[in-house]
């Protein structure tokens, strides 16, 4: 049976733009999850979101423009990374009193549509370790099953940022962050990054991992009875790889 | 000035009001370039007197960009059949005013009088008529006018600043234009003599000569008499010197309130996060090697340009997704193309293809003049169909006192952008510059990195390109 939630229209833009001079988009459903951030939702963000949702893109353009989405996604998951002031010369001979990053971070990839964000991913963070997960749905028991991963050794040490780009039940990102766990990783260490989620997948995983960071661009409505997210941009990894 | 000039300049700055937040009209602060009032210098004289010579020579002599030369020949009138049979018989008299269109003239005088851009008719000698083509002339800050009847029309006299005759021996005359006729004018020797015995000759006594009368100095054997030559170059000099200095002065006076009022809502400083913050720290730092300066600057240009985005018009689509379902979106309005305000606004260029990969960009070169820190528009090429674009991103890395930014924003004004249009993007800028900038252009959004207090050198772009 599926589960939906109404839909959420607002007037979208510039706070400086009166009501009557935006328009109106149906916006991401909201969440009720102190560790779940959605992206703000610009008419920028809901415009790259209807390119990519809409069935008649051709792949080069869903490439071009989810990885600008995942590319909003990276900078806003690297803020929950912690800081510690710093002071530094500019080139004018003045003192800039500023921040530098702290600690080691690697991305991880559940295999196949969660490694078409590594681009964005080493467009913001350069060099970075990215290790893999494939987890597939067992035939017998319809149940996702972990079938390869290879992880950096020192993972332990790191922040992690998970990819996927779609959380439509949870499940397999559920059994990631199992993976993660039982190779050291603190749970409160690691930052789930989405470009579409539905409100049940958020529900499972939040509820279970209530450490865990989640950034997401978009909570769509729910999920059909084949539990794909609907309105949804069909599957990922297809319209990325090989569609 | 003309009162017409007056009202058209008025017309410039008065498309549209802003309305404040709070019901109140906000005050528009009034900016003009140096090239408004351009001072217009006339040189007439008979056919073959070295008119053309003597104004390249002071171009040449004073080689800078904002000194331009109009020549009258541009503005003949385009002939019907049968005085173009006549014309082709060598019997249509081009040596009388009549063949000039001196309502055209007098029209785009005023226009680049105004501190609009003109565009000027191209003659074609061969055919005797105008082709189809123009020329643009935009921003010069000295406009030479030179042609036979150059000091003719009293409506062209009182735009001028200086008037010139030029004067030289008649056989000089035939001869110099028996030699530029056959050269560049395609015509044969005898038809250019029937000419200048039946046309040429009567007219400058009649109409040519009679000039005299009402210039200011004549001109004896054109660029050979150098004391002539450095008396108008000297007086040009003067005249530019007085347009910096007004323009200047005009910058400053746009200063007051600096201090005390908020900056414009339309300004949008980007949020101070903390992966902000540490990426301006590595900018900042002058021990970040090139490598790092670039990288992090483009990944901080991609976001300034992402934040720009969200004040382009957009309008509702709806989308059908590959779910089989509909979601209501958005999509652009319409064409957004970009301007890079250089040297430092090519710093965004990597940005902005990140964001739009094939975003139609304009350029322009403002360089602020080593002595007196005055912005001078150097060059400038915009895409044709600017003034039809949605939204047009003006890119400059920094922004100190807004002197170059208001002078790129009044040139794509001049160019039919609306400002309402106009989003600058900008890496680091001062107040005082965003607030002279939003004082005098209240309709443009502004995107900026960081808000800094004091006036800065432009160290962004000698970092990212190094030298």
């Amino acid at each position: 049976m599926s589960d939906v939630k109404p839909t959420l229209t607002k007037c979208v833009g510039p706070v400086y733009r009166a009501e009557s001079q935006k328009p109106t988009a149906v916006v991401s459903t909201d969440v009720e999850f102190d560790t779940v951030t959605i992206l703000p939702q610009t008419p920028q963000l809901i415009a790259l979101l209807s390119i990519i949702r809409n069935k008649d893109t051709q792949r080069g353009d869903f490439i071009f423009y989810s990885n600008r989405i995942i590319r909003l996604l990276v900078e806003e998951g690297l803020n929950h990374l912690p800081t510690v002031e710093h002071t530094v010369t500019t080139p004018v001979g003045r003192p800039y009193d500023g921040l530098s990053f702290q600690g080691k971070i690697c991305g991880v990839s559940i295999m196949r549509a969660g490694e078409a964000m590594e681009q964005g991913l080493r467009e913001c963070c350069r060099s970075v370790r990215i290790g893999k997960i494939l987890i597939q749905r067992d035939e017998e028991s319809a149940r996702p099953k972990l079938f390869y991963d290879k992880l950096p050794e020192d993972i332990a040490d790191r922040w992690v940022l998970l990819l996927d780009p779609m959380l439509a039940t949870g499940g397999s990102a559920i059994m990631a962050v199992d993976v993660l766990k039982s190779r050291g990783v603190p749970e409160d260490r690691i930052l789930f990054l989405n470009v579409l989620a539905s409100p049940q997948g958020i529900q499972n995983f939040a509820t279970k991992f209530p450490k865990l960071r989640l950034v997401t661009a978009f909570v769509d409505q729910g999920l059909d009875e084949k539990n794909y997210i609907i309105p949804g941009l069909g599957d990922f990894g297809d319209r990325y790889y090989t569609m | 000035m003309p009162a017409s000039v007056a009202a058209e300049l008025t017309a410039v700055f008065n498309g549209t009001t802003a309305p404040e937040s709070n019901g109140t009209i906000a005050k528009r602060a009034h900016y003009a370039p140096p090239w408004a009032d351009v001072s217009i210098i006339g040189i007439a004289g008979s056919s073959g007197s070295g008119k053309s010579t003597l104004s390249h020579a002071i171009v040449n002599k004073l080689n800078l960009p904002w000194v331009v030369i109009l020549s009258i020949d541009s503005f003949y009138k385009s002939l019907d059949e049968e005085a173009s049979r006549k014309a082709f018989r060598n019997e249509y008299d081009f040596d009388a005013p009549d063949a000039i269109d001196f309502d055209v003239l007098v029209e785009r005088l005023r226009d680049l009088k105004a501190g609009k851009r003109a565009e000027i008719p191209v003659y074609s000698f061969e055919k005797h008529a105008r082709t189809d083509r123009t020329t643009s002339i935009y921003s010069p800050h000295v406009l030479i006018v030179e042609g036979i009847f150059a000091l003719y029309d009293p409506r062209v006299l009182e735009l001028m600043d200086m008037k010139i005759f030029c004067e030289a021996d008649a056989d000089t005359c035939l001869s110099r234009r028996i030699l530029r006729d056959q050269r560049d004018r395609g015509r044969d020797i005898e038809g250019i003599i029937k000419q200048w015995f039946a046309y040429v000759k009567p007219n400058f006594e009649k109409f040519v000569d009679p000039q005299r009368k009402v210039a200011d100095i004549i001109v004896p054997r054109g660029v050979e008499n150098q004391v002539a030559m450095s008396m108008v170059v000297q007086f040009i000099k003067q005249k530019l010197l007085e347009k910096s200095t007004h323009h200047r002065a005009a910058l400053t006076r746009l200063e007051i309130g600096a201090q005390s009022e908020p900056i414009s809502e339309k300004v949008t400083v980007m949020n101070q996060t903390s992966q902000m913050q540490g990426m301006n720290t590595i900018i900042h730092n002058i021990d970040t090697s090139s490598e790092d300066f670039i990288f992090y600057f483009d990944r901080l240009s991609a976001l300034l340009v992402e934040q720009a985005l969200n004040n382009i018009p957009f309008i509702p689509a709806e989308i059908a997704t590959s779910q089989g379902r509909t979601y209501a979106g958005l999509r652009p309005k319409g064409e957004v193309s970009a301007v890079t305000v250089l040297r430092g606004g090519a710093a965004l260029e990597a940005g902005l293809h990140r964001c739009i990969t094939d975003c139609k960009t304009g350029r322009m070169l403002v360089q602020s003049n080593i002595r007196t820190g005055e912005p001078e528009l150097h060059y400038l090429v915009l895409p044709p169909d600017i003034d039809k674009h949605e939204a047009v991103l003006l890119l400059d890395a920094q922004m100190s006192s807004g002197g170059s930014a208001l002078m790129a924003v009044q040139v794509l004004v001049d160019h039919g952008v609306k400002a309402d249009r106009i989003v600058l993007v900008t890496y680091s800028a001062g107040r005082m510059g965003l607030h002279r900038l939003t004082k005098v252009f209240p309709e443009i959004t502004v995107v900026v990195g960081q808000v800094v207090q004091d006036i800065e050198e432009r160290w962004v772009e000698k970092r990212y390109f190094r030298c």
